[in-house]
């Protein structure tokens, strides 16, 4: 238990050192932003507390947000993102897939479990936070391409990380 | 009561979501930028000395174009000097003349972090109000415009950069005075908005839009941009613009704050003026 505690709080400085220091100084022809950092909210492990899911998150995006000068815009879209996880999770599974004291991974629930899981909450997440960005509908379909964009970078970082300790446990 | 607490316990999550979001949202749209807060000196000040030392990394990638500029920057100034003039006559002026006086003063900062790939983008600084940095200072980069400061803690202060929405330069068409605004749409970093130009300015490609000084923040004269095409507008009254910005705001490294040594003046003026308005 604290083993899983003390990993998280790890993964937790390690993604927003790595979201600062690097992947907010990434960016291609002005519309790709890899917000990689979610990853933290995505591997917490299915049977954490509901209260401490939202907490986390809220305080994962409020250190992104120091680090920006944004105070409530990462931590909004990382809230809301937090908020549906376990609707999602409801929904796309099939009861067989949970075992305790682990996290979502491709690894254990599979491809196309992990697939739906990772799409709609970095959507989710990608969208809230482009769009409470900007705060207005003029400029929308360029926003819809950023978000599409920068998910597909997003997601692309995720399944690079899912096979890198897919390799790493075989 | 019994129920009500059971009703909060039982819906607890959606209460907490709730009161997070809600917090987060009053948060983003009232968080001031343009007051330092007693929060905004903490936070500045940890993720200040986090940034400072990643940008001490970084800047050695940057060192052989940061000299070029001061080099350019030397040789400016060098023109500039008494003894680069031929005295045509015997009438020269010094600072110390009751016909100069210094209105413009300049801080060098190390820019310790930046970005450019937001729609609201900000770069934060080494120098805080200790080294008199003050909110609303023009922030430039050799003969270019980068910011205005928003938000000052001890060491550090955050600069609000032209590819902000919040972002409205006043500038001049350089050859004949006509004052226009700058904006930036978002998207392409190097390019920006030239808004409100009056139907009769004739409009070229090229045309070099200056600071104007109107806005008490650059000194005039400052190069904001050239123009790189333009549409000329059928039923309304100003023409349209975009322009091709003189700064390369992705590569910026060192940067001068300029500190109007006039504007406590300027401003009790401008009060004493609005005072005695009647409405």
């Amino acid at each position: 238990m604290t083993i899983i505690f003390l990993k998280n709080i790890g993964r937790f400085v390690f993604l927003v050192l790595l979201q600062v220091l690097i992947l907010n100084n990434i960016q291609l022809s002005g519309y790709i932003n890899p917000y990689f950092y979610i990853y933290f909210i995505l591997l917490l492990p299915f049977e954490t507390p509901r209260w401490l899911l939202l907490l986390s998150s809220f305080i994962l995006g409020i250190a992104i947000d120091a680090f920006t000068n944004s105070f409530g815009l990462n931590a909004a879209a990382c809230v809301l993102l937090a908020f549906i996880r376990p609707f999602v999770i409801n929904a796309i599974s099939t009861g067989t897939e949970f075992m305790i004291g682990h996290s979502p991974s491709l690894r254990n629930q599979g491809m196309k479990w992990f697939a739906y899981y990772a799409i709609i909450l970095v959507l989710v997440h990608h969208f809230a936070l482009f769009f409470l960005e900007i705060f207005r509908l003029t400029e929308f379909f360029h926003t819809l391409l950023r978000v599409i964009l920068s998910s597909i970078f997003t997601l692309f970082l995720v399944f690079i990380a899912e096979y890198l300790s897919f390799a790493r446990d075989k | 009561m019994h129920y009500l607490l059971y009703f909060l316990r039982k819906h607890y999550f959606y209460f907490l979501f709730l009161a997070l979001e809600v917090l987060s949202l009053v948060l983003l749209f009232n968080y001031n930028a343009y007051q330092s807060s007693a929060v905004a000196d903490v936070s500045n000040g940890f993720a200040g000395s986090v940034m400072n030392f990643s940008s001490g990394v970084s800047q050695y990638f940057s060192l052989a174009r940061v000299n070029r500029i001061l080099a350019e920057d030397n040789s400016r100034l060098h023109s500039n000097r008494p003894e680069a003039f031929y005295k045509a006559d015997t009438n020269t002026f010094f600072r110390g003349d009751t016909l100069y006086r210094l209105e413009y003063k300049y801080i060098s900062a190390k820019v310790i972090s930046n970005s450019t790939n937001k729609r609201n983008n900000f770069l934060m600084l080494n120098k805080g109000w200790r080294n008199g940095i003050q909110n609303h200072m023009g922030v430039i980069i050799g003969q270019r415009i980068v910011g205005q400061v928003v938000s000052v803690s001890e060491h550090f202060c955050w600069v609000m950069s032209v590819l902000n929405k919040d972002s409205r330069i006043s500038g001049k068409f350089k050859k004949n005075d006509q004052l226009v605004n700058v904006e930036w749409a978002g998207g392409n970093y190097r390019k920006g908005d030239v808004k409100e130009i009056p139907k009769h300015v004739a409009i070229r490609k090229g045309d070099l839009i200056i600071t104007s000084g109107n806005s008490d923040i650059f000194p005039e004269g400052l190069e904001i941009g050239t123009i790189s095409d333009f549409t000329i507008a059928q039923d309304e009254n100003f023409n349209y613009a975009s322009i091709t910005f003189s700064t390369d705001f992705n590569s910026l490294s060192y940067v001068e704050v300029v500190i109007d040594m006039m504007h406590q003046e300027k401003e009790m003026l401008q009060n004493s003026f609005k005072s005695n308005t009647p409405n």
